[in-house]
């Protein structure tokens, strides 16, 4: 049998769902930049262009790792993880401020955001970790263990600060945790702390210009909750709709607007006027904003079919853990289903005002090469996972597995 | 753990984590459908309201014409060229576009020879203002401007004529009481309720018949929706109305008799009134001293108006309908009609005039002092006996002389439409009480009935009641509407109902008695027939004139003037005009109305065709 019969059908064994669905969500973001940066200048123009070449570059990825084995990820897990820490680190002292937080390494004219990197690597490292045949999950060690994994990229990533990321992150890695087995109740105590600092920090930002303190108290009180401007003037326009409209505020209030007056059915592709005559601002209309721009043209229908889509895909990405083969590959998928669906609710939230603004791209569909790429490597790891579950055909099996009749034996 | 258990507890884990994420969704799908479906008139009005801007539109004000077609108001396009800024927006601050806008005004003043009449801080209004309308940088461009435009203009860009239409009076001052003037109407809230963001304001008219037919002059505005982008500048506009352009109009006036009667008044303060008797057609009616309309088009500066307006002849003041006159003798054939209708008298009742009339303290003198000696009711009405009429006044009571003054339409506006219009002043027992607390004395009766007295009217009023009097009795409220026209319809193409109102309709039949028609008709043809008559100045040959002259006082005791006033009506067998006429400050109205009577009457007939032949005929 030949290496080119062997591929192809290994591909057939494929979730095509899964597949589908992304590919779905792919054409759908081409479509809609394309939509959302017509009015723009000469090059924007082209943005959709420059997209089609990401996704083509993404999907060979995905193919890629569709058909590598996910378990030699394993080995470099380590590795990657250390490289995206160092990078973390990097970052803090070379890289580039942009809007008060310090994210992007630009490397030879290309700009990289580690937080990305560390949020791949740690996905992957923490299920190698987690799924480890030799790590007792009930134990101290472990709890110990996977809190200094996750935590350490967290904390480099508040210090930037990047908060987008960080609301990813820590849900992410809480909910591998929570899976892989380790004690709820020690979960539970770690997210209440979280959560109760959070607040306390909400309510420093909000609260003093309710009480009507003076100006230097409420500036100290700032001062402790180590929150930038930015930061805090994002917290008050999320918990303050009508606050400083003009300014901050801008964003969120006319993508609420756009996602509104879109109606029912919407006002159909590249008449979403919102977008058309700049109100949702034009920088972030095709990246972040990009779901205002399909829910004002398509509507209500259209952001139901778009949420659908990214419901097929966690649901084949569930049903891909579910189907695993290993601790391993099974937590991968629950890593990777989290992170897809921890970008879509924040960012539709973000767009619809239940969620604060942050940077955060909505997958596969928001304009930017470095995260559909992560994206649709992501689901080629997922897709590995299902295939080398798939029990043992002639011609096609994955030598170093067992397959799933040995596992369920 | 065995390895089965171990996925049993991680399947089982990652069910919840499943839920809590399909609870997610839930709330996503929630939150969107309570956004975009169940507020989302919300959030397309809070859209609209930021991108939408409506612009009203003026409607083209009809025009004005005389009874012939000629136009009197009508409009012309005013060339203007106009800026389209956002076709020159510039990337980055707004300096950088206004830069541009400054560029494009000079290469357009290239173009058109003529450099632009606005400065930087326009375009920098205009941009804070109404950014989304065109800037307009010349107004009235000439033929020559346009031509040279015409040939280059493609070379500029963002630039393009706009036409604004121009109220103009090709007959210059002609009928400008009549016609009145127009000025920007103040924003208001429109019939369907909606506000404008930019009100591009028509013309309303202020006074005359642009005021009466405002409603139908004036059109019905068109809105037009403007997008605009978030920086302001519009992107597109769609049409939600079209403006209704007004209805042209055209009046009962003729304007070569209104011509007439403005040469007649000039130099003089006063007012003379057209009628024609056979359905109240007003043919003419002037006001001296009068204004020029076209000043007041565009638009008139605060400082000319108020030179008219503080201008001691008061030329805005339209004395034909609002100037209030003690009537003097013209008055006299409604006291005739009054006592032979009631009764109370005959034709041939007979009265000495010694010069003067008493009664107990009240003195009243007779214009010749000598005596008129014993006259009957014409031979009264020919020498406009003062002494007579107090007698025939006190003879048939006031009573009867008010209900007769009434139903020839004193005491009240005529309707001819004008807001202006007064309505003279018939007084009664109660005013005088209300007025003085004094009741009637009958000294008030003799007064009135020699056009003295409290009595004013307007010579509007006194021409209804000479066209009453030329046409036996028919009284015809006047009016100066002939047609209404459709827009933009040719009034030169239209028939127009010329036609008497019957009686019932618009005039009061007085159902006067043949013997007081007789009477008073003949009173009048003495008065300017006779040699002796006071009228005799106003005869003219050819035609037969029926007429009466009256001298009326005012002022202060010491420093009387007096009115001159001369009604008159011709041809006198069947009578086409009646003719009421007015002068302030004036000798007397047999020798300061009755010439100008006579002149009117002349151009009248030499007019119509009549008098030519007629002066051929007697050599």
């Amino acid at each position: 049998m030949n290496l080119f019969r062997k591929m192809a059908l290994r591909l057939a064994a494929m979730d095509w769902l899964l597949t589908v669905g992304m590919l779905c969500l792919v054409a759908t973001g081409i479509a809609f930049v394309y939509s959302a940066s017509q009015t723009g200048d000469e090059a924007s123009r082209a943005l959709h262009h420059r997209q089609i070449v990401w996704a083509a570059v993404g999907l060979v990825a995905y193919t890629g790792m569709a058909l590598a084995n996910y378990r030699d990820l394993e080995r470099i897990a380590p590795f990657a993880y250390a490289v995206a820490v160092v990078l973390l680190v990097v970052v803090l002292f070379a890289g580039a401020r942009i809007y008060g937080a310090q994210r992007w390494l630009f490397i030879g004219g290309l700009g990289i955001q580690p937080s990305e990197a560390a949020k791949f690597a740690t996905l992957v490292f923490l299920a190698s970790v987690l799924g480890h045949p030799s790590l007792e999950v009930r134990s101290s060690l472990a709890i110990a263990v996977s809190l200094a994994i996750a935590g350490l990229p967290i904390l480099l990533i508040l210090k930037q600060p990047d908060l987008g990321t960080a609301m990813v992150f820590v849900p992410m890695a809480m909910g591998m945790m929570f899976v892989a087995g380790i004690r709820a109740r020690v979960l539970a105590v770690f997210g209440a702390a979280g959560a109760v600092l959070v607040s306390l920090m909400i309510a420093a930002v909000v609260l003093p210009g309710k009480l009507d303190l003076d100006a230097e108290t409420q500036e100290r009180i700032w001062q402790v909750t180590g929150l930038s401007d930015y930061q805090r003037t994002r917290i008050r326009v999320f918990l303050q709709p009508e606050y400083d409209p003009l300014g901050a505020g801008w964003s969120r209030r006319q993508s609420e607007i756009a996602v509104g007056s879109g109606g029912t059915w919407g006002k159909g592709f590249r008449k979403g006027t919102q977008n058309i005559l700049g109100f949702v601002p034009r920088s972030v209309a095709h990246t972040d904003f990009i779901f205002s721009v399909i829910a004002e043209e398509k509507g209500f229908f259209g952001a139901v079919c778009l949420l659908g889509l990214y419901g097929l895909v966690v649901w084949r990405t569930a049903a891909a853990a579910y189907r695993a083969s290993d601790t391993f590959g099974r937590l991968l998928c629950v890593g990777v289903a989290l992170v897809l669906f921890l970008h879509v609710f924040i960012n539709v939230g973000m767009t619809i005002g239940t969620m604060p603004v942050t940077g955060l791209p909505l997958p596969l569909v928001s304009y930017g090469g470095s995260f559909a790429v992560v994206a649709m490597t992501l689901l080629g790891i997922v897709q590995s996972v299902h295939m080398r579950s798939l029990p043992r055909r002639e011609g096609v099996f994955f030598r170093d597995l067992p397959t799933r009749a040995d596992v369920l034996k | 753990m065995s390895t089965t258990e171990e996925r049993r507890d991680h399947l089982l884990r990652f069910g919840g984590v499943i839920a809590l994420m399909g609870a997610a969704f839930l709330f996503l799908l929630f939150s969107l459908w309570r956004l975009q479906v169940l507020r989302a008139s919300h959030y397309e009005s809070r859209f609209e309201k930021q991108s939408i801007r409506r612009v009203r539109i003026a409607a083209v004000r009809g025009s004005v014409f005389d009874r012939n077609g000629l136009c009197l108001a009508g409009n012309r396009p005013n060339y203007c060229l106009g800026i389209y800024i956002e076709e020159l927006r510039q990337p980055g601050k707004w300096p950088a576009t206004v830069r541009e806008v400054e560029r494009t005004l000079d290469r357009a003043a290239g173009v058109i020879g003529r450099p632009p009449s606005v400065v930087e801080d326009d375009i920098w209004l205009h941009i804070r203002r109404r950014l989304p309308l065109p800037f307009i940088a010349w107004r009235d461009l000439t033929e020559a401007e346009m031509a040279r435009w015409a040939a280059a203009g493609a070379s500029v860009p963002a630039a393009d004529i706009c036409v604004e239409p121009v109220r103009i009076y090709p007959q210059g001052s002609l009928a400008a009481h009549a016609i009145g003037y127009v000025r920007r109407a103040e924003p208001r809230v429109d019939d369907d309720g909606g506000t404008y963001h930019y009100y591009l304001p028509d013309m309303a008219g202020v006074s005359g018949m642009e005021r009466a037919l405002d409603a139908v002059l004036a059109g019905r505005a068109g809105g037009r929706l403007l997008r605009v982008d978030v920086s302001g500048y519009r992107r597109d506009e769609s049409s939600e109305r079209e403006p209704e352009p007004g209805r042209s109009v055209v009046l009962t006036i003729d304007a070569g008799i209104q011509g007439v009667l403005e040469s007649q008044l000039s130099g003089e303060r006063g007012a003379a009134v057209v009628l024609d008797p056979r359905n109240g057609d007003v043919l003419g009616i002037a006001s001296s001293p009068g204004y020029n309309l076209a000043d007041f088009s565009p638009s008139i500066s605060s400082r000319e108006f108020d030179a008219l307006v503080n201008d001691t002849g008061r030329p805005l003041f339209n004395r034909a309908v609002s100037g209030q006159y003690p009537p003097g003798s013209t008055f006299k054939p409604v006291i005739a009609i009054a006592a032979l209708e009631s009764g109370s008298a005959t034709p041939g009742m007979r009265v000495d005039c010694p010069g003067y009339f008493k009664l107990g303290r009240l003195t009243i003198m007779c214009w010749n002092q000598r005596g008129h000696g014993s006259l009957d009711m014409r031979g009264a009405l020919e020498q406009s006996c003062n002494t007579y009429f107090c007698q025939l006044g006190l003879k048939c009571g006031y009573d009867s002389v008010r209900h007769t003054a009434e139903a020839m339409g004193f005491g009240r506006p005529c309707g001819v439409g004008l807001i202006e219009e007064s309505g003279g002043l018939l007084p009664d027992g109660a005013w005088k009480m209300r007025r003085y607390g004094e009741p009637w004395w009958p000294g008030d009766t003799a007064n009135i009935s020699i056009g003295q007295g409290a009595l004013l009217c307007t010579p509007l009023q006194m021409a209804m009641a000479t066209a009453t009097i030329a046409n036996g009795g028919l009284c015809y409220r006047p009016r100066m509407l002939r047609a209404v026209l459709g827009p933009g319809v040719n009034p030169h193409t239209v028939r127009m109902d010329g036609k008497a109102w019957r009686p019932g309709e618009l005039a009061e039949d007085l159902h006067l008695s043949p013997v007081t028609r007789e009477l008073v008709r003949r009173g009048m043809l003495d008065v300017v027939g006779e040699l002796d008559g006071t009228g005799a100045r106003a005869r003219i040959p050819g035609v037969t004139i029926g007429g009466k002259t009256g001298t009326a006082e005012y002022g202060p005791r010491g420093a009387r003037r007096k009115y001159a006033w001369m009604i008159a009506f011709a041809p006198y067998e069947r009578p086409r005009y009646a003719v009421s006429v007015v002068i302030e400050d004036a000798l007397s109205g047999g020798r300061t109305a009755a010439p100008r009577v006579a002149r009117i009457m002349e151009a009248l007939f030499s007019m119509d065709g009549t008098v030519a032949g007629a002066v051929g005929r007697e050599g």
